[in-house]
């Protein structure tokens, strides 16, 4: 055993690492309170009179709108991804067909593909569609990344659950669709909360997808803060508010399903 | 059940279909008629093969992806040794160094924007008070990527660092318990018991990690736009610019397919070392 001292010190060590690790971080949260000029002094002050300026004149922009725009993407996207998934996953799981790692694959290059590769097709088929600038559009390619998603979490998921419990269900005289709504869905809660979060979450950061297909309209909050640069005379104080509003949510949610991060991120690949 | 996974390939193998047969063409935006001129189907990829832009993009990209990756597993792997402790304090620091990973990538950009500004970056004003008259990293060509670096690295050590604490955790103690009684010093047990364990988490964290440095896009459009010149201008950089800022899709597209093909591989990759679709049970 390593003695107090040692101990200790190794606490303390870790402690200080993580201040400094997150420094840049707390850095933007403080900017965010911060006057102009504040911003600007030089050396900076640890105790300087909050301000609440910053949010308030950005909720007078259109970021509002963005901000909505993204709540409104973010949770339609969770809501489709997982009605849609949920089943794919069941139905992964119980497959026996051969294929099974064709299929494992499709999935994760689906997840892992560079955005650009489905941003190219979709924009060319949103053109005539006339999706581009829509949030609609937008719920559609969050698709081609939360879908996989969800089958990736779920499927592991459904792996450990003994058929036995539907096919009990089959004898009974349930079909196949009553014995995955009636026994395994109700036994999915806390997996399929994590994953909804996940979703959300992935739909929420996400930036290249929306700074392509979206102009005014459907303009999602992080692609309005980039925005925020463009003016003449950077605005930073208001893009510091913009950016901790963006990750508030982001923090809060990651908070909760910080056990669920490894597997959604990797798929099972290590279990959490 | 069938109708969902149709869904999943209507979003997904639709479009790379789509992406595919586009890079056959010579689709430039501002020539409709470009879109279904299949006259000459492989001007594209030669032309891939000609250019010393999308050559130079690329060894950027081996630049960033091997700077990135090796930093993130070495800082992850020193972070989770020192985390995996049994503690209060240290469990909960756990949580507070995921922060990072899951910010939103165009906060983290920003942050760093913040960072290399010399008029607001506290970096640069501390270092200028010490008398060291920094350049702005961003602009300058010597430290454009290596600032790249800083940022991403930063982004993304907490996920080497909870893969491997993940990794951990199932290292059985007999295994240390054996070989302390061996007289293993602390050292020792690390090299010859704990790093040979989470090699395999090692190789699957590394893997993620190289195939998503190919994504690598807020970071480089917020901090330096790829430049100065093209220093920081990675393939899929440079596949945007040619995209959306040139409108040459056709060409774009057949760049593009090379880096989906990239990304297949490596996922393939994942999947033989990890062992998925041979099912165990």
């Amino acid at each position: 055993m390593t003695s107090r001292g040692a101990r200790l010190s190794m606490n303390v060590f870790a402690a200080v690492l993580a201040v400094l690790a997150l420094s840049p971080f707390l850095w933007l949260l403080v900017m965010s309170f911060k006057t102009n000029a504040e911003i600007f002094r030089f050396p900076p002050r640890l105790f300087f009179p909050v301000t609440f300026d910053n949010y308030a004149a950005l909720w007078e922009t259109d970021f509002r709108t963005s901000f909505a725009n993204s709540l409104v993407v973010s949770v339609s996207s969770t809501v489709v991804s997982l009605a849609i998934g949920v089943p794919a996953a069941y139905a992964l799981s119980r497959w026996t067909g051969s294929g099974g790692a064709a299929i494992t694959l499709w999935i994760l290059a689906s997840r892992m593909a560079p955005p650009i590769a489905f941003t190219i097709p979709y924009f060319l088929a949103y053109r005539y569609l006339e999706l581009l600038d829509t949030l609609t559009g937008l719920v559609v390619i969050y698709l081609t990344f939360n879908l996989s998603l969800v089958i990736w979490m779920m499927r592991p998921f459904y792996d450990q659950l003994p058929r036995s419990l539907e096919e009990a269900a089959w004898i009974d005289g349930a079909t196949r669709w009553q014995g995955f709504t009636r026994i395994i869905l109700p036994l999915s809660g806390p997996g399929l909360a994590a994953t909804a979060i996940l979703c959300f979450l992935f739909a929420w950061n996400d930036f290249f997808f929306a700074l392509i297909l979206t102009r005014t309209e459907a303009m999602t909050a992080p692609v309005a803060v980039v925005n925020f640069m463009n003016y003449e005379g950077w605005e930073w104080g208001r893009i510091a508010a913009g950016g901790t509003m963006i990750m508030l949510p982001v923090l809060v949610f990651s908070f909760v399903v910080r056990r669920y991060l490894v597997s959604g991120l990797t798929g099972g690949a290590i279990k959490g | 059940m069938a109708p969902s996974l149709a869904v999943l390939a209507v979003v997904t193998l639709l479009p790379s279909l789509y992406l595919l047969v586009t890079s056959f063409t010579p689709l430039n935006l501002t020539r409709p008629e470009t879109q279904w001129d299949f006259s000459q189907p492989l001007i594209s990829y030669g032309q891939l093969l000609q250019d010393e832009r999308l050559a130079n993009s690329v060894w950027v990209q081996v630049k960033l992806s091997f700077w990135t990756v090796t930093l993130q597993l070495l800082i992850g792997v020193a972070l989770a040794l020192l985390l995996n402790v049994k503690s209060k304090l240290l469990e909960a620091l756990r949580t507070v160094f995921l922060i990072p990973m899951v910010l939103p990538p165009i906060v983290v950009a920003i942050i760093w924007k913040v960072i290399y500004t010399p008029d607001i970056s506290p970096m640069h004003q501390a270092l200028a008070a010490m008398g060291w008259n920094v350049p702005a990293l961003i602009t300058d060509p010597q430290w454009a990527l290596t600032s790249i670096i800083i940022a991403d690295t930063w982004e993304w050590f907490p996920f080497t660092m909870l893969m491997v604490l993940a990794a951990l955790q199932m290292l059985p103690q007999e295994l240390l318990d054996a070989a302390k009684v061996d007289g293993a010093s602390p050292w020792q047990l690390t090299r010859h018991v704990t790093l040979p364990f989470i090699q395999g988490v090692l190789l699957v964290a590394g893997l993620f990690r190289l195939i998503d440095s190919i994504k690598a896009f807020p970071l480089i459009y917020i901090l330096t736009d790829g430049g100065p010149g093209s220093l920081t201008e990675v393939t899929n950089y440079y596949s945007f610019q040619q995209a959306f800022n040139f409108s040459y899709l056709g060409f774009s597209s057949a760049i593009t397919v090379v880096l989906l093909a990239a990304t297949i591989l490596l996922s393939w990759i994942i999947i033989r070392s990890v062992g998925w679709g041979t099912k165990i049970d």
